[in-house]
């Protein structure tokens, strides 16, 4: 794994298209080091090699599914509010593919 | 050398759902931009997906279709990527547990032998929204975006661009009697990945694959198959390597070019979707969804052919879903099989075929084409009167057949004693033609016919009236 660094974050914020100041990254800097001292105490954790990996904390099951019958849709204004740039309904960005 | 291609195809199919696959944003086909969309498919910030039922159900049928193991528990995985045409920054999909695995199909090769083709795995997933490129900039409609997916995946069972082309076909056939899709891949609700390699003829080892992606018609399939398989066959030849690539069909070069290597392969980092625990399924829904499909192409084709109608035939009725369907709405109405074949390939589908209309914009229906067959049938018109009733039914479907059939008896000769006085006034006026008969030449039996429909302007039932000329012949 990639060390988590200062430098990492930004890179990481900037492809994601967002910046943040130099004591954001200095706090969230701090914040991962001490997440990453905590995985690796349950790293210390022994007899645990025949146990499965878990996505959730407790084995639970649902039955539910939608029907399949259409809702209300976003109005047009509420739907392409956060674009910058709308040509004929369509959102615009700089080409994509090379 | 000889060599052989190795083929597996991955073919992604669009669901007829009304609904989006995790939203209820609805699926329609040319609306305004961005207006099929709810929060959902935008990904705002706290939305959340729920699983479409009537995606499940379509899944479960096909799954069913393709001898798969069906698995009841659904389990839902996220693909990471970032890329305009999904706003989450991931796509959900199911990676690790597939809703169904080990199916096959059977394809029917040019020489009449069928051949299994297996099947790896059926999974649901979601579709990305459609971006129009242009030179300098990129338009994206998020109404695609979230529209139900099913992906099969085959086995490498495949060995030349004919019979990909025959599985794309089966596939085609299949999802489109089952109505989950309208599989069309011009339209691009079904849209086709291959995965190709060669090796010598007799080898049991495996060449490098390289994935060609987004063909966009069976057409199209075939040729980047063949023009595949002789580049490969070059490359080993000349000694030069193949390397594990994903490569595109340039149409305009009309040759598969080089995208990306696998170096360059992006990593999706899979994990389990947190956002939708697992589902379990109820043995009576599983076994609901199963029992109320629609009956597939192959087991229609078996009926027809045990109800009497040649292979030949009954394949023209399968070759078309809507035209099938025609068909058994007119044989559940008791006529035979044979008769109402005959009508819809031949009378209807000259029909259709000079007006240029499909059989669901046919104005008569097939209750309507039924009665006339149950006319004929019991002898109360003939062909030639049948026809001219369905023409009439043609112009206008509001008209009465029974009034339409009693048209055509109005004067008919139907009394037997009377018929056969009028026989006899014509064995009577043609000595020679029934001498002729009796000395074996056949065809004099026409001519007499012919005279007799002359005769009664062709108000007798021919049947009868055969019957009749041929007793009375026999007792001169």
């Amino acid at each position: 794994m990639k060390p988590v660094n200062k430098d990492m974050l930004k890179d990481v914020a900037h492809s994601l298209m967002f910046d943040m100041s130099e004591e954001e990254y200095a706090l969230l800097e701090e914040e991962f080091q001490t997440i990453l001292k905590q995985m690796s105490l349950i790293h210390e954790i022994k007899g645990v090699e025949n146990v499965e990996p878990m996505t959730f904390p407790f084995v639970v099951y649902s039955s539910y599914l939608r029907k399949d019958v259409p809702s209300d849709t976003l109005d047009k204004d509420e739907a392409l509010g956060n674009a910058k740039d709308v040509v004929e309904n369509q959102i615009r960005i700089p080409r994509v593919i090379k | 050398m000889a060599f052989e291609a190795i083929i597996g195809l991955e073919i992604h199919i669009e669901l007829k759902t009304k609904t989006k696959m995790f939203s209820s944003a609805p699926v329609r086909y040319g609306d305004e931009p961005n207006t099929d969309v709810v929060a959902y498919d935008f990904a705002f910030p706290g939305v959340m997906p729920t699983v479409n039922e009537g995606a499940v159900i379509c899944a479960l049928r096909l799954c069913n279709a393709l001898h798969m193991d069906i698995d009841r528990e659904l389990h839902f995985d996220r693909k990471n990527y970032f890329y305009s045409d999904l706003p989450k920054g991931y796509q959900i999909t199911q990676r690790f547990r597939p809703i169904g695995r080990n199916g096959y199909l059977t394809i029917t090769l040019d020489d009449g032998t069928e051949k299994k083709i297996e099947l790896e795995e059926l999974h649901l997933e979601e579709d990305t929204c459609k971006q129009l490129h242009s030179y300098d900039c990129t338009l994206i409609d998020y109404n695609r975006a979230g529209t139900p997916l099913i992906e099969i995946v085959s086995k490498p069972d495949l060995r030349s661009a004919n019979e990909a082309m025959k599985y794309i076909e089966e596939i085609r056939s299949i999802v489109s009697y089952l109505d989950v899709s309208d599989g069309r891949m011009e339209e691009g609700s079904l849209r086709c990945d291959v995965d190709i390699s060669i090796r010598e003829v007799g080898s049991s080892e495996y060449g490098t694959k390289v994935e060609i992606k987004n063909l966009n018609s069976i057409a199209n399939v075939e040729k980047v198959l063949n023009y595949e398989f002789a580049r490969q066959v070059q490359c080993l030849e000349t000694g030069e390597a193949i390397l594990q690539e994903t490569r595109r069909f340039d149409e305009s070069l009309k040759q598969t070019v080089g995208m990306r290597s696998k170096e360059d392969s992006v990593d999706y980092k899979y994990y389990p979707e947190p956002n939708i625990i697992p589902i379990r399924l109820s043995d009576t829904f599983v076994d609901r969804a199963i029992a109320s499909s629609n009956e597939l192409a192959s087991s229609k084709l078996k009926r027809y052919t045990e109800q009497g109608l040649n292979h030949y035939d009954a394949s023209i009725l399968i070759a078309d879903k809507d035209t099938s369907i025609y068909f058994d709405q007119i044989v559940e109405n008791g006529v035979s099989y044979k008769l109402a074949a005959n009508w819809v390939i031949g009378d209807i589908q000259s029909v259709l075929n000079r007006d240029n209309i499909s059989i669901l914009e046919f104005p008569v229906s097939p209750k309507q084409i039924a009665e006339i067959i149950a006319r004929i049938e019991k002898n109360e018109i003939n062909n030639k009167q049948a026809r001219e009733i369905f023409a009439k039914l043609y112009e206008d479907r509001s008209l009465s057949i029974e009034d339409l059939s009693k048209a055509f008896n109005q004067g008919m000769i139907n009394d037997v004693s009377d018929l056969r006085g009028l026989v006899n006034e014509v064995l009577d006026e043609n000595p020679q033609s029934v001498t002729d008969y009796l000395a074996g030449r056949d065809k004099a039996l026409g001519y007499l016919m012919g005279q007799l429909m002359k005769k009664t302007q062709g108000k007798i039932n021919p049947k009868d009236a055969n019957e009749i000329l041929l007793e009375e012949l026999l007792r001169r």
